[in-house]
């Protein structure tokens, strides 16, 4: 299932002001790591529907957005909770890693 | 897609993609079993040169043709990664991550390579945060600031170069001398030039800097021992490759002591009907053209080999008649004599039996199949099984013997 593309205003909607607990990932068309990554997060979203959000920026057209977080690189999957950054994982990782995260997110 | 395909792909770089082309050429059930982008390592390239027949064209691009074209043939794509395989029986054995399971009679082993890393202190913590493998990808988070490169190989040259456009400064810490570059002329000409390229010569990195970002790098002169730190917000590691073959390290398949699958000049490993091509075999030069022709020779090898297996099975394994399986030695006198003796008999005899004749030296995977070692042997079959066999020559008589 694909992720929902957030743009500037869709971020702060459902970062911010839902506040619901969620993932973010950063990522950009011609990366070939972001393109191993995202099809694993495509898969772990139904499992979590309901409880936690998957979404999905291309720092090439919300670029305001990595800079607000100051990235250096892509693909970045970025934890937020309670309107409240909560970490971040870079680069090629796995599912474990993920579940991992997101069971610390929902845990706190 | 059916589970069970005459050939299985793995990974889809130019040298899977070449060999699904060929494979579903010539109409075999293909499937290539790719984990990540369509195209491989070529994907990440921005300007392919020396591809022939194109003059210029991006690595996506050249990629995305090389697909068509194999799927023009009837080839299907499995986005999945191999975790496991057995490759002990004619039939091999596929296990994805997500634990679906696929058979193949032949495989193509495409799986490519990947940056090697320097495990050095700070590499693994502050990748994604400064430290980075790809310039496509990340260069441009690098806007104004200072960015160091690893390596001087083609690669790190022109990954630096690209990004220079980008950021204030580029270092590239070199291992050799001043003034030498492991890259192509062309290239290192091109760097020297650059006024946003700086070179640190017989040195390397031994250590990332920084909390939450990259803020430096610590520098070894391998001359002179000493230390120093650079400021940076960026590090580019370029330093070279290494297969993507660890999921192969039980099957039996035999690599050099890096990891590089060992093939001969049809591409066939150790085991028959497995075959290796591109970056994760040993090789001279590892470019798209040539992963191309490794692609195609695989194939074709791969091919013939399906070929002999389903016509042993429809000819030998399910013969009504008892079959004599005479593994012979094309290049010896006595070894064609006997062959000649046996079939007469046969005839002379009415033809109880059916005689499929096997050169030892081109038909490995059926020598290796019935452990046979010298020629000539004579394997008796009935209905596929073994009954008894016979080694070295024999005379008429004692033949006539044994069988009649």
């Amino acid at each position: 299932m694909s992720l929902q593309q957030l743009d500037t205003n869709l971020f702060e909607e459902i970062i911010y002001d839902n506040a619901e607990p969620c993932l973010v990932i950063f990522s950009r068309k011609n990366c070939h790591v972001c393109k191993e990554v995202l099809p694993m997060l495509e898969e772990l979203k139904p499992r979590y529907e309901g409880k936690f959000g998957f979404y999905y920026v291309d720092v090439e057209e919300s670029k305001n957005l990595f800079e607000r977080f100051s990235l250096k690189g892509v693909p970045q999957i970025l934890f937020f909770n309670h309107g409240m950054y909560k970490g971040k994982v870079a680069g090629k990782v796995d599912e474990d890693q993920v579940e991992e995260k997101i069971a610390e997110v929902l845990g706190a | 897609m059916s589970n069970i395909n005459d050939l299985i792909i793995i990974g889809a770089g130019p040298a899977g993609l070449s060999a699904a082309i060929y494979g579903g050429r010539a109409k075999l059930k293909t499937l290539v079993i790719n984990k990540g982008s369509i195209g491989g390592l070529v994907d990440t390239t921005r300007e392919i040169v020396n591809y022939p027949g194109y003059i210029q064209i991006s690595g996506p691009d050249l990629m995305k043709d090389f697909e068509n074209h194999a799927k023009s043939f009837g080839v299907e794509f499995l986005k999945g990664e191999v975790v496991n395989v057995d490759f002990s029986r004619e039939n091999k054995i596929f296990i994805t991550k997500k634990g679906e399971e696929f058979i193949a009679k032949a495989v193509i082993i495409a799986s490519g390579s990947e940056p090697r890393q320097l495990n050095i202190p700070g590499e693994k913590r502050l990748r994604g945060s400064g430290v980075a493998y790809c310039a496509t990808c990340d260069a441009e988070f690098f806007e104004g600031e200072d960015v160091v490169v690893i390596g001087s190989g083609d690669q790190a040259i022109e990954e630096g170069m690209y990004i220079t456009k980008f950021a204030k400064k580029v270092t590239v810490i070199v291992l050799h001398d001043e003034g030498i570059l492991d890259c192509n002329k062309v290239s290192a000409e091109k760097a020297f030039k650059n006024e946003k390229m700086e070179f640190v010569w017989n040195s390397t990195v031994v250590e990332v800097l920084g909390d939450e970002n990259v803020d430096g790098v610590r520098i070894k002169n391998l001359k002179t021992g000493t230390l120093s730190e650079l400021k940076c917000q960026g590090v580019f590691f370029f330093v070279g490759m290494v297969p993507s073959t660890g999921y192969l390290k039980d099957s039996g398949i035999k690599m050099n002591e890096k990891g590089y699958i060992l093939v001969n000049d049809q591409m066939e490993t150790n085991i028959p009907g497995v075959y290796a091509v591109g970056d994760n075999r040993v090789k001279y030069l590892r470019q798209v053209v040539t992963a191309a022709s490794d692609g195609a020779i695989a194939a074709v090898a791969a091919e013939r080999y399906i070929e002999e297996i389903n016509s042993f099975n429809s000819s030998v394994l399910q013969s009504d008649k008892k079959v004599l399986l005479l593994f012979f030695n094309a290049y010896l006198t006595e070894s064609l004599e006997f062959s000649s003796l046996l079939e007469k008999l046969n005839g002379e005899k009415g033809n109880d039996y059916k005689i499929f004749k096997v050169d030892l030296a081109s038909k490995k995977f059926l020598a290796e199949k019935y452990a046979v070692k010298t020629a000539p042997t004579v394997v008796v079959l009935d209905q596929g099984k073994e009954m008894m066999r016979f080694e070295g020559l024999t005379e008429k008589e004692k033949l006539e013997a044994r069988f009649y």
